[in-house]
C-alpha cells in the first residue's frame, strides 16, 4: 500500500480570509481507495479544506495535488474527476430529482448511452426512484441529501468530497447513507467525508482530526482510540458536580470527563482505581449508579486530544 | 465552448424562470405595461389650461382680444381679475398655470402702431403649460394684430400679409404631426428592454443568495457557458416583448412601422445581447439581489433613460456624456428603431449601429466571462 | 410602564438587527443614498442644458447678402451646428434619412430680390427631421425666430416705422417662480419626489420578500415578537435611510442647481415624513405579497411607474381626460409633488397647500390601516 503514491496531497496548505487562518499549514496524504474521515468542531476548517480540494477556493500558501493534478494551476481539470457535496442543499428546488440528474449529467459530460441506466440505477441506490418526478425542495431532508450525493456520483469520479452529508438528518436515513458510502468504499472509490459526528468516524479507514485549522491527529480510528492513556471508567452519580470536583483530585486519575449525566474518568489502572474512586464517593455520601470500566470511543479520544490541544 | 453544457444551463434557467408563473408573468408583461405608462403619460395633448385675464384697458378691442384668446378649448379662461394681487395668490394656489395681463394703452398702442402692450405672466414651474400659453396666446395676438392692421396696410403701397413676411414652408417628414409620442415609443422599446436585462442581472446573484452557484461551480462547467446560458433565456423573454410591442404601439398610439420586420427581429436580437451582457457584467460583480437591483438602475435604467438621445438630443450633450451615450446599447438601438419605425431604413443605413451593437456585446460578454471566477468567496 | 419598556426593547434589538443587515450588504444602501444623488446630478445637468448644438444643412440656391444674413442668424442662435452647405437637395435627403440632421433650410434662388421689393413675398423651405421631435420642435422655434427677426426688419422697413416707434409684436414675457426658466428648477424637484417614493416603496417591499425569499422569515416569526413589534422594529431603518436620502438630495439639488428652499423648511421636512410614512405602508404590502425580491422589484416599478402619470412630471394633469384627474386626488405622490413644488419653488405653506396636506393625511390613514391590517395577518 505504501508503494501506490497517494491520490490526494497537501503540502503547508494554508488559507486565509479577512480576519482568520482558516486552514493552518495542512499536511495530508489520502491514497486512493480510502474512506478518509475529517472530523472537528465547527470552525475547526474542515469546510474549507474540502472547498480547497474542489477547486472552489483559492489557496493562500501552500501546495496541494489531487488526482495527479497541481490545485494552483489546474483547478478546472480536477473537477471532472472529483464529485463534491456541498455543506448546504445547493441543488435546485424548483427541478425534479432526474432533471436535477440530467442537469449535473449534461455538465460532467456523461455519455448518453449510458445515461439511463446509470440514473435508473442511482435512482434504485437512493431509493428515489418514487419521487423521481418531485421537485426537490419538496423533498425531505434526508432524500435531498441523498439526491445532492446522487448528483456526484453521475458521472462515476474516481474521488469523493462530502461536506458534512449527514448533518440534520434522521438516523435512519443516516445509516442508509453511511451503508452507500461504504458500498461506494468497497467498490474502489476515495471519499473523502467531513463530519461532526464521531461515531462516523468510526466506520472510515483513516481519520484526521482537524482543531483549528491545523491537523492534529491523522491516523486509523483503533490508533486513535489507542491514543487515550489510560482506562475508562463510567459511572453516575447523582451530584455530578462535587463527584467532578471530588474525583479529580483522587490519585491515579488521568482525566474527567462529562458525558450527558454521566462521568467518563480516565484513570491509569481500572481494576486499581475503580473501588479507590467508589470509596471516596461514598465517604461523601454522594451516591452513585453503574460505575463499570468501559471501552473508550472515538468521542472520548477527540475531546481528550483537543483539550489537550487547548492546554498548550 | 460545449453546446451540451449551454443548452444544461439553459434548460434549467427556462425551468427556473417559467415555473415562478407570479415572477414569470410580471416579467413578460412589465416592459409593455412600463411602455403603455409611460407613452401615456408622456404625450398626454395639452389643453384645458387655466389661465386668468387681468384687462386694464377695458377698451372694446381688449374685449375682443379676451374673447379671441380663449376661444376653443386649449386655454379655459379661470377668472377675470382686477389686480396683480389675485393673479399672484391664483399663481401661488395654482389654480392657474398663467395670465395675460392687458395693458391700459393696449388699444391706443395698437391703433398707433406702437405695438401689442401685452404681458403674459406663467408659472415657471411647470414650463410647459406656460410655454403652451404663451405660444398660444402669442400666435392668437399675432393674428389679431393683423387683421387689426390690415385695413391699414391696404392703404399703404406695400404688400403685407401678416406679420410675419417672411413665409416658412415646413415639412417634417417622418413624424408630419411633430408628436413626440411616435418618436419616442420607438425610443421607449428600448428604455423597457431594460427588465430582462435587469433580471439577468439578478440570476446570478439570486444563485450566489441560495447557495446553488456553489454546486455547479465544482463541475467543469466553462465560465462563459454559465453567463450565456444563463442569459439566453432572457434574451427570448425580450424577444417576446420585441414581437408583442409594435403591435401594441400600433394599435394603440398608431405607430408607424415603415421598415422591415425581420430585420427589426434580428437587429432587437442583436440588442438584447449587448444589454443582457452588461446586466450579467453587473451580476458577477454583485453578490446580493438587492444590490444588483440598485446597480442596475444606475447602470442600465438612469443612462437608458438619460443619455441614449431618446429624450436629450446627443448632439446637446458635453463631449464626455457623448462618449459614454456610445458605451451604451441602447443609444445605437434607439437610433435603428426610429430608422425602422418612422424613416423605413433598411441595413444599408443601420449597418454601423449593428455592428456597434454586436461589439459591445461580445466585449461585454468577454469582461464578463473575464472576471467571473469560478470559485467562492 | 414595564410592558412598555419591554416592547420597545424588542422593537429596538429587531431594528439593530436591521442595521446590521443593512450594513453588511453596504451596497443597497449606498446604492440607494449615492444613486438618487447620481440621478438627479445626471437629470439637473442634463435637463438644464439648452438644446445645441443640433445638426443642420443649409441649401443656398440665392448666394445673395440677405441669404448669408440667414446662415449667419442661424448660426448665432446657438441652437444649430452648421454641418454643411449642401449643394443639392439629394445631399439634403440622404442625410436626413440617415438621421445626420435634425433641419435643413433651403433658401430659394429669389430671396434677396423678395425681401428687398416692397410688394416681395420672401420664403424659405424647412425641412424638419421628425423622427427626432423634440430638437425637431427646438429647431423649428429656433428659425422661426431667426424669420421673425429678420421679418421684423421688412415690416419696419415698408411701412416707414422707426424702430423705436415700434414696441413690437411679441408679447413681453414674465415668469415667476422661476425667472431663468431653469429646467433644472422644475425636473429635479420632481425628481426629488420621485425618488423619495421609489426609494421609500422599493426598501420597504424588500423588507419582507427578502427574509421570506430567503428563509429566514419562519424563524423571525417564532421568536417572541409580536406581529406589530416586527412591522415597527422592520420600518425604522426604513425610514431612518428614506428621510436621510431625502435630506440629502435636497441638500444636494439645493447647491448643485441653486434650487431654493422659499417656503418653510421644517414644514417641507415634516410632510416628507408623513409621505414617507404613506409609501411605506405601500411597501410594506407589497412586501408581503411578493414571495421573491424580483417579484416585490418588479411590482414596484409597476406602481411606481402608474404614480409618475399622475405627478405632473411628464404632461400636466389638467390637461388628462377627467377620470384621470379624479383618479390622481388618490395619489398619494401627486399631492407629494404639489406640496414640494409649492414649498420649494413657491414658497407656500399650508394656507395654500392645506388641501392637498388634507388628501394626503386621509390618504395615509386609509392606505396605513389597510396595510397595517394586511400585514399583521400575512405575519400571523
Amino acid at each position: 500500500m505504501e508503494e501506490t503514491p497517494p491520490i490526494i496531497t497537501t503540502h503547508a496548505l494554508t488559507r486565509d480570509f479577512k480576519k482568520t487562518r482558516a486552514v493552518d499549514s495542512l499536511d495530508l496524504a489520502i491514497q486512493p481507495g480510502e474512506l478518509f474521515g475529517l472530523v472537528g468542531p465547527d470552525g475547526a476548517g474542515k469546510t474549507t479544506t474540502l472547498r480547497l480540494l474542489a477547486g472552489l477556493l483559492d489557496i493562500t500558501s501552500g501546495s496541494a495535488t489531487v488526482a495527479g493534478y497541481d490545485l494552483a494551476q489546474q483547478a478546472e481539470a480536477i473537477k471532472s474527476k472529483i464529485g463534491y457535496m456541498a455543506q448546504q442543499f445547493s441543488l435546485y428546488g424548483e427541478l425534479s430529482v432526474v432533471e436535477n440528474l440530467s442537469f449535473f449529467s449534461d455538465l460532467y459530460d456523461v455519455p448518453r448511452a449510458e445515461l439511463r441506466e446509470r440514473t435508473e440505477r442511482l435512482l434504485t441506490f437512493a431509493n428515489l426512484t418514487e419521487f423521481k418526478d418531485r421537485w426537490a425542495a419538496h423533498l425531505s431532508g434526508g432524500m435531498q441529501k441523498k439526491l445532492a450525493l446522487a448528483c456526484t456520483l453521475i458521472h462515476e469520479p474516481e474521488i469523493l468530497l462530502l461536506d458534512e452529508p449527514t448533518t440534520g438528518v434522521d438516523p435512519v436515513s443516516r445509516r442508509e447513507f453511511w451503508d452507500i458510502l461504504t458500498e461506494l468504499y468497497l467498490g474502489g472509490t476515495t471519499i473523502v467525508v467531513s463530519t461532526p459526528y464521531m461515531d462516523e468516524a468510526d466506520r472510515c479507514s483513516k481519520v484526521g482530526l482537524m482543531y483549528a485549522g491545523r491537523m492534529v491527529v491523522c491516523a486509523e480510528p483503533q490508533q486513535i482510540r489507542a491514543q487515550i492513556e489510560g482506562d475508562l471508567i463510567e459511572l453516575q452519580p447523582d451530584d455530578w458536580q462535587t463527584a467532578h470536583a471530588l474525583i479529580e483530585t483522587l490519585p491515579g486519575v488521568l482525566e474527567v470527563q462529562t458525558y450527558g449525566d454521566l462521568l467518563h474518568v480516565f484513570v491509569d489502572s481500572a481494576d486499581k482505581r475503580l473501588p479507590e474512586i467508589e470509596a471516596a464517593l461514598k465517604k461523601q455520601s454522594i451516591v452513585h449508579r453503574g460505575a463499570r470500566r468501559a471501552t473508550a470511543r472515538m468521542e472520548e479520544a477527540f475531546i481528550s486530544l483537543i483539550k489537550r490541544m487547548e492546554e498548550e | 465552448m460545449s453546446l451540451r453544457h449551454l443548452w444544461a444551463i439553459i434548460r434549467k434557467e427556462i425551468h427556473h424562470i417559467m415555473r415562478d408563473r407570479a415572477t414569470f408573468i410580471l416579467v413578460l408583461l412589465t416592459p409593455i405595461a412600463m411602455l403603455f405608462l409611460m407613452a401615456y403619460a408622456l404625450t398626454v395633448d395639452i389643453e384645458h389650461v387655466p389661465i386668468a385675464i387681468l384687462d386694464f384697458d377695458r377698451s372694446t378691442t381688449s374685449r375682443a382680444f379676451v374673447q379671441r384668446i380663449t376661444e376653443g378649448k386649449d386655454l379655459d379662461l379661470y377668472a377675470l381679475v382686477d389686480t396683480l394681487e389675485k393673479v399672484e395668490a391664483l399663481l401661488l394656489r395654482g389654480e392657474i398655470k398663467a395670465a395675460l395681463v392687458i395693458a391700459p394703452t393696449f388699444e391706443q398702442d395698437l391703433v398707433a402702431l406702437r405695438g401689442m402692450s401685452l404681458q403674459i405672466v406663467i408659472d415657471g414651474t411647470e414650463p410647459e403649460s406656460g410655454g403652451f400659453a404663451v405660444e398660444h396666446i402669442g400666435g392668437r395676438a399675432e393674428e389679431f394684430l393683423s387683421e387689426a392692421l390690415a385695413s391699414y396696410i391696404q392703404t399703404l403701397d406695400v404688400s403685407l400679409d401678416s406679420l410675419q413676411p417672411i413665409d416658412l414652408r415646413v415639412r417634417t417628414l417622418y413624424n408630419p404631426s411633430l408628436k413626440p409620442r411616435v418618436d419616442l415609443i420607438p425610443g421607449l422599446i428600448s428604455m423597457v428592454l431594460g427588465f430582462p436585462a435587469l433580471s439577468v442581472a439578478l440570476t446570478l446573484a439570486h444563485e450566489r443568495e441560495h447557495g446553488t452557484l456553489e454546486q455547479v461551480m465544482a463541475t467543469p462547467v466553462g465560465r462563459a457557458e454559465l453567463l450565456l446560458g444563463k442569459m439566453i433565456p432572457y434574451v427570448i423573454v425580450g424577444l417576446i416583448n420585441v414581437i408583442v410591442i409594435p403591435a401594441v404601439a400600433r394599435l394603440t398610439f398608431r405607430i408607424p412601422f415603415n421598415g422591415s420586420f425581420p430585420l427589426f427581429f434580428l437587429l432587437s436580437a442583436v440588442f438584447l445581447f449587448a444589454l443582457l451582457s452588461m446586466g450579467m457584467i453587473l451580476g458577477v460583480f454583485i453578490r446580493t439581489q438587492p444590490a444588483a437591483l440598485a446597480l442596475s438602475f444606475l447602470v442600465i435604467f438612469f443612462p437608458g433613460f438619460f443619455l441614449t438621445g431618446i429624450f436629450f438630443p446627443i448632439a446637446s450633450m458635453p463631449e464626455i456624456m457623448r462618449l459614454e451615450s456610445l458605451g451604451l446599447p441602447g443609444t445605437h438601438y434607439a437610433i435603428i428603431t426610429r430608422g425602422l419605425f418612422l424613416t423605413g431604413v433598411g441595413l444599408d443605413v443601420l449597418w454601423p449601429y449593428s455592428v456597434m451593437l454586436m461589439g459591445l456585446g461580445i466585449a461585454f460578454t468577454m469582461v464578463g466571462a473575464l472576471f467571473f471566477k469560478k470559485k467562492l468567496g | 410602564m414595564l410592558k412598555w419598556t419591554s416592547c420597545v426593547r424588542r422593537i429596538w434589538s429587531l431594528s439593530i438587527k436591521e442595521f446590521i443587515h443593512l450594513i453588511n450588504d453596504w451596497w443597497m444602501p449606498a446604492f440607494m443614498l449615492f444613486g438618487g444623488v447620481i440621478e438627479l446630478l445626471l437629470v439637473g445637468w442634463a435637463t438644464s442644458r439648452p438644446i445645441t448644438n443640433l445638426p443642420l444643412m443649409v441649401l443656398d440656391r440665392d448666394q445673395s447678402a440677405a441669404s448669408r444674413t440667414v446662415v449667419t442668424a442661424l448660426e448665432n442662435t446657438g441652437t444649430f451646428a452648421l454641418k454643411a452647405l449642401a449643394p443639392d437637395m439629394e445631399t439634403i435627403q440622404d442625410a436626413l434619412e440617415r438621421g445626420q440632421i435634425n433641419a435643413a433650410v433651403i433658401i430659394p434662388p429669389d430671396f434677396d430680390n423678395e425681401v428687398a421689393s416692397p410688394i416681395g413675398r420672401p420664403t424659405l423651405a424647412i425641412l424638419l427631421n421628425g423622427a427626432e421631435s423634440i430638437p425637431a420642435t427646438a429647431a423649428l422655434r429656433a428659425i422661426e425666430g431667426v424669420a421673425s427677426d429678420m421679418g421684423e426688419g421688412v415690416i419696419l422697413e415698408r411701412l416707414g416705422l422707426e424702430p423705436d416707434d415700434f414696441a413690437g409684436f411679441a408679447p413681453s414675457l414674465r415668469v415667476w417662480f422661476n425667472e431663468a426658466l431653469s429646467e433644472a428648477l422644475y425636473t429635479t424637484p420632481a425628481e426629488l419626489g420621485l425618488m423619495l417614493e421609489f426609494t421609500t416603496l422599493l426598501f420597504a417591499a424588500l423588507s419582507f420578500s427578502r427574509e421570506r425569499e430567503l428563509g429566514t422569515l419562519e424563524q423571525l416569526l417564532v421568536m417572541p415578537f409580536s406581529s406589530m413589534e416586527i412591522i415597527v422594529g422592520k420600518s425604522i431603518p426604513v425610514i431612518l435611510v428614506g428621510f436621510f436620502d431625502f435630506v440629502l438630495m435636497l441638500s444636494m439639488v439645493h447647491v448643485a442647481f441653486g434650487v431654493p428652499v422659499r417656503g418653510s423648511l421644517p414644514l417641507l421636512l415634516i410632510l416628507a415624513l408623513g409621505y414617507l410614512l404613506v409609501e411605506l405602508g405601500k411597501g410594506m404590502v407589497i412586501s408581503v405579497m411578493s414571495r421573491t425580491q424580483h417579484q416585490a422589484f418588479l411590482v414596484v416599478m409597476m406602481v411606481g411607474m402608474m404614480d409618475f402619470m399622475f405627478t405632473g412630471y411628464a404632461a400636466p394633469v389638467e390637461s388628462m381626460p377627467q377620470i384621470v384627474q379624479q383618479v390622481a386626488n388618490v395619489i398619494p405622490a401627486y399631492h407629494w409633488l404639489t406640496i414640494l413644488r409649492g414649498v420649494l419653488l413657491k414658497g407656500v405653506g399650508l394656507e395654500v397647500l392645506w388641501p392637498n396636506v388634507l388628501a394626503l393625511a386621509i390618504l395615509g390613514l386609509v392606505i396605513g390601516t389597510f396595510s397595517l391590517r394586511y400585514v399583521r395577518r400575512a405575519l400571523n
